[in-house]
């Protein structure tokens, strides 16, 4: 690859990675301006509650205090990302709807002055019953949360392709299993906080954003400014996995402060408020149904699921497609039916979260298919290798797959984890698990109908051609876009990385681009920016080939060298070349914007999980169980994927790490639980346990040759597909391991202690 | 007091969760007789400051709501580790759990404290909590106590009343709640001479960093050959304070080391323990782990001496 490209694959470093590691990177958080306020939200202590009044009068009398705020005094209008169900106020109006809705704010002079006044405001409620369960909540007579929706139903999905039930008939082998998740939450390391600057009928808001695009319209809708009103301003952020892909209460309550004070507000949400406001991860209640001939082809698949979508929509309608959606991404079959059940309760409202929908799924479904392979006397990984989709191929719900090499990935595992001679082959207490997963390399349709390109990308290159800037709106938030972006720059152009500068994500200054979800940016944002690049490189070659007087088509640029293709000999700086464009034209421009084809059928909800591209992934782990305590010790897990051409080993393979380290975590440690009063027992660090550095096992992470043909290089996503597999990998390992089932998420030491008691109860009993 | 108080009146919006510091005076007395009159002269307003990783975070969360914090920094005395005649080791109540970890006296003598310690949250806080702390904040999973009981360990208290020494395994009166009256000041942990031959300490959490104990056992045995002469079991996590295994001990005295036996005696400590369902654990499952914990925590002391 080093021959055939100079810049792109190659693990360049970080662009950002000095200034972080120093503290010189600046997150919203670190930010202050003169006459800056601080700004806190006060939230209900109730999980469902009328509100019978709200008394500011002493909170506003707190010297310090510059204003106070409720729902009186901002818009009334409904919001929310997901534009066919916007159901969330600013702060509520009559009612309540979990524990730590959004009630009033305050703006102060200080932070110490804020919480003060937060205790001084007097909200009288009359509590109202509540629903924590999803399928309690769907039951008639349970408590109503939203009243336009009856039994809490938010979205109801019923997706039939081909005949499932023919299907069934016909098979060999019929079986149907449930499994429950659970829910997690994202945990980014940098807490949310957004600064609000209102002045002069324009509103700028710094925040930790994934989308500076989406929290500028929506931002924009709620206020009816003009977009071009509304800058929204990325500094450096510290992780979202989907959970800053929305406006918070911390931008529109800021915003409002802002413009009553007339002062900068800053407003944040502590470790405890985070998990509140949540947008992390749904449970689900999956029921699956799979009909195998006696080969084990797969004949057709019934996924019927209920999810917990807490109280407000956030994500969750995309997020409830996409949880059927992805599972015929990775095998072969032509019937699937699909019904989910959305429902609201009492709880934080759910979203979007790293893998979006898909990995609950996808653990149930492959702990189903080991189950059926158990079923026919098959290797489980024989039975993935025979139903393993292949390239060019089109799923039953319409989603087109270009390259795929599942097959390749399941084969080199196999390999390099010594499947062969390790399955069902370890000591007793040693188990090794398989399972797959794919992921979409963007989304399809942006979240909000609009027919602006999804990406836009421009180069400047400086007067002096001594370095170039990429304007970008894509989103580095810590995973590496804006390293990445600018290796694709300097390919394109023919320049060099370490000349590369960047301006991304804000609204202002960058051109659009949805943002940081979808795992899009490499190949949507990528696109864009390879063509800015490559327009940038056709001038440089026509001013180099005016001021060699030689004819343009026999040059080519590659880091930073303008040279003669027959005879190297021949040749120019860039620097010098671009410094003639700057004085013969003015400023050397490239400009590149990208749109997806028209992708996916016609049928409802066709449009999640439409893709340009897939990436395909098969992971092994290997398992050590204790069999007293349910232990689970992950000795290693090998990883390999298909994610196209690669731009920077590095990162890709600590995305890898990363997706691996959050789908651990949701496997055995990670969940949100709540007390009988819908509140959060373990709104931290401490007890909600994402794994540590020791709690890492070893990590192999390895590739399969592959290209995208519809991709910038042939680039694909890696960013969310590696989480997916881990659960149901795990679930398998401990399986085989054990000879024992955990049907729920997490898989922990208890669950799995309470599975071998109850196995060595029963076969006390029967023996 | 020497500036009026700014109090924020009890919140019941946001209890329970974590937000900002509320107002206290604090005082860092130069001397130990200061300090206990302080105390005892502000009663239950004032509370001892050593590390803070548990006042603080309590405060935070309006579980406590001190006015007067009473640090203990300048207090000298209570520093370092050292073994003193008759074979005791002195370990002052501002040891830090590193300092615990790191201590040549320990490593050397009782290997089995540093490697409590060093299960103890992370690094940060491994770096500002102290022995006396953790001993002094009372909570049942609390990593230290087990193994100090195991080892029979008796604390030093200085109040305006004078001197006394108590078990450790006296010092706690519930979750929570230690035995030490207000007035009172750690000043020093003694692990007594004695002639046991091994002694060790399981933590059983969630994750292997920065995880309460599930269930925490310590054991300490003296052993003449394959005879357990003497033996000590200490459980965390297993009752509302730190607990001996008497029966369990009982059981073990005089006779020759079996597997069977250690079984018996996880079963019987299994047995004793008063555990409870909690997030990191049902009732059940915490009774079982102290089975499996008891007899593994013996069958390492037995076999690898202090470790
Ligand atoms: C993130 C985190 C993780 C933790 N993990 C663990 C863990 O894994 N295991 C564990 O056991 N603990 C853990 N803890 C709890 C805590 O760190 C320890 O209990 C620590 O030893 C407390 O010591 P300290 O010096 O910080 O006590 P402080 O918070 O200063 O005081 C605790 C209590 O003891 C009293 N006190 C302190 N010193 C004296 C004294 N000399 N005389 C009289 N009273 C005194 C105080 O008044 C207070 O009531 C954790 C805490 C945090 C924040």
């Amino acid at each position: 690859m080093s021959e055939k490209y100079a810049v792109i694959g190659k693990s360049v470093p970080k662009i950002d990675g000095r200034v972080k590691v120093t503290g010189q990177a600046k997150y919203t958080g670190d930010l202050k301006f003169p006459n800056m306020l601080v700004g806190k939200i006060l939230t209900s202590p109730h999980a469902h509650a009328r509100i019978l009044s709200i008394d500011t009068s002493q909170a506003e009398k707190l010297p310090g205090v510059k204003a106070v705020i409720t729902h009186r005094d901002v818009p009334a209008l409904k919001y929310g990302i997901s534009p066919a169900r916007w159901d969330e106020n600013i702060f509520c109006i009559d009612r309540v709807r979990f524990v730590g809705d959004k009630v009033a704010a305050v703006a102060a002079i200080d932070e110490e002055t804020v919480y003060k006044a937060l205790k001084l405001i007097k909200v009288e409620y009359e509590v109202l019953p509540a629903v924590f369960d999803p399928v309690a909540a769907m039951q008639e007579g349970a408590p109503q949360i939203h009243d336009e929706y009856p039994r809490n139903i938010n979205t109801e999905i019923h997706q039939n392709f081909g005949d499932v039930e023919k299907a069934f008939a016909a098979a060999h082998h019929v079986r149907t299993d449930q499994f429950t998740g659970q829910r997690t939450y994202q945990s980014p390391i940098e807490p949310h906080s957004a600064i609000s600057i209102w002045e002069d009928g324009k509103l700028t808001v710094y925040t930790s954003t994934q989308s500076p695009h989406y929290f500028q319209y929506y931002i924009a809708r709620e206020f009816g400014l003009k977009m071009g009103d509304v800058r929204v301003v990325k500094p450096f952020v510290g992780g979202g996995f989907g959970g800053k892909l929305e406006p918070t209460g911390l931008e529109f309550a800021g915003a409002v402060l802002s413009r009553l004070t007339g002062r900068p507000v800053k407003m944040f949400y502590d470790r405890h408020e985070m998990f509140a406001h949540n947008r992390g991860r749904h449970r689900q209640i999956m029921k699956i149904t799979t009909g195998v001939d006696k080969d084990g082809k797969i004949l057709g698949v019934h996924a019927d699921f209920i999810m917990d979508g807490g109280a407000y929509t956030s994500l969750g309608i995309a997020t409830a497609y996409y949880a059927g959606a992805m599972l015929p991404l990775t095998y072969e079959f032509e019937n699937y039916k699909f019904d989910m059940y959305r429902v609201y309760t009492n709880l934080p409202a759910c979203g979007a979260q790293r893998g979006h929908g898909a990995p609950q799924p996808r653990y149930a479904f492959e702990c189903h298919l080991d189950m059926l392979a158990e079923d026919l006397g098959m290797d489980p990984l024989e039975l993935r290798l025979r139903n393993a989709r292949r390239p060019d191929t089109v799923t039953p719900n319409e989603f087109k797959i270009n390259s795929c090499e599942l097959k390749a990935c399941i084969e080199k595992v196999r390999e390099i984890s010594g499947w062969d001679k390790k399955k069902g082959k370890l000591p007793h207490g040693r188990g090794i698990g398989i399972a797959v997963g794919s992921f979409v390399s963007g989304a399809g349709y942006p979240i909000y109908r609009t027919n602006l390109p999804h990406s836009a990308a421009m180069i400047k290159v400086h007067e002096d051609g001594s370095a170039a800037t990429l304007y970008t709106g894509a989103v580095d938030i810590g995973q590496g876009t804006d390293t990445v972006l600018c290796q694709m720059a300097a390919e394109a152009m023919g320049y060099t990385y370490e000349h590369m500068k960047i301006v991304a994500a804000d609204t202002e200054t960058t051109p659009h681009d949805f943002g940081a979800y979808s795992s899009r940016q490499t190949l949507m944002s990528g696109a864009a920016v390879k063509q800015a690049g490559e327009e940038v490189k056709r001038q440089i070659l026509e001013t180099a080939a005016a001021m060699l007087d030689i004819d343009v088509s026999t040059l080519d640029c590659r880091e930073g060298v303008v040279f003669c293709q027959s005879n190297p000999e021949i040749q120019k700086t860039f620097a010098e070349v671009a410094r003639e464009f700057f004085v013969r034209k003015g400023p050397l421009v490239g400009r590149g914007s990208y749109a997806p084809p028209k992708l996916g059928g016609k049928f409802k909800g066709a449009a999640v999980g439409t893709s340009p591209a897939y990436s395909f992934a098969a992971q092994v782990s290997e398992v050590a169980i204790d069999e007293e305590t349910g232990e689970i010790d992950v000795k290693a897990v090998w990883d390999v994927h298909d994610c196209g051409t690669v731009i920077n080993p590095a990162l890709l393979h600590a995305q890898v790490h990363g997706a691996l380290f959050m789908g651990m975590g949701e496997a055995v440690w990670e969940e949100v639980v709540f007390d009988e009063q819908g509140r959060i027992k373990n709104a931290n660090l401490s007890e909600y346990r994402l794994p540590t550095a020791l709690d890492m096992p070893e990590i192999t992470s390895q590739l399969v040759e592959s290209c995208e043909p519809d991709a910038p290089w042939g680039v694909k996503e890696v960013g969310e597909g590696a989480t997916i597999p881990t659960m149901g990998c795990y679930s398998n390992a401990i399986y085989d391991a054990m000879g024992v089932r955990v049907y729920s998420l997490p898989l922990s030491y208890e669950k799995v202690w309470r599975a071998l008691k109850e196995k060595r109860e029963k076969e006390a009993g029967g023996g | 007091m020497t500036r009026p108080l700014t109090r924020c009146g009890q919140n019941e919006v946001k209890r329970g969760m974590a937000m900002y510091l509320p107002d206290f005076d604090y005082y860092a007395p130069a001397s130990l007789p200061e300090a206990c009159a302080l105390l005892a002269q502000s009663g239950p307003r004032a509370k001892v400051l050593a590390g803070g990783t548990d006042v603080l975070p309590m405060m935070k969360k309006e579980k406590i709501a001190p006015e007067i914090l009473v640090s203990i920094k300048k207090l000298h005395q209570l520093t370092g580790i050292r073994e003193t005649p008759g074979n005791k080791v002195v370990i002052g109540a501002r040891t830090t759990h590193n300092e615990l970890v790191n201590s040549p006296v320990l490593q050397k003598k009782y290997l089995s404290v540093c490697v409590a310690a060093h299960r103890i949250g992370n690094n940060q806080i491994r770096n500002v909590g102290t022995i006396g702390g953790n001993i002094v904040n009372a909570v049942p999973s609390a990593d230290l106590p087990p193994i100090l009981i195991a080892l029979g360990a008796l604390i030093k208290l200085t109040g305006t009343g004078g001197e006394r020494d108590l078990p450790l395994e006296e010092a706690f009166a519930g979750p929570g709640r230690s035995a030490i009256s207000p007035d009172e000041i750690l000043t020093a942990v003694i692990i007594p001479g004695s002639s046991l031959t091994g002694s060790t300490y399981f933590k059983f959490a969630h994750r292997r960093s920065g995880a309460l104990a599930v269930v925490g056992v310590a054991a300490a045995v003296t052993m003449e050959g394959e005879v357990c002469r003497e033996a000590r079991i200490a459980l965390g996590a297993a009752a509302p304070t730190p607990m001996r295994a008497k029966k369990a001990e009982e059981l073990l005295r005089g006779r020759v080391v079996t597997e069977e036996l250690l079984e018996e005696a996880g079963r019987c400590a299994a047995a004793e323990s008063k555990t409870r369902t909690s997030i990191r654990g049902s009732a059940d499952y915490r009774r079982d782990m102290v089975r499996v914990f008891t007899k593994r925590a013996l069958r390492k002391a037995i076999k690898d001496g202090h470790s």
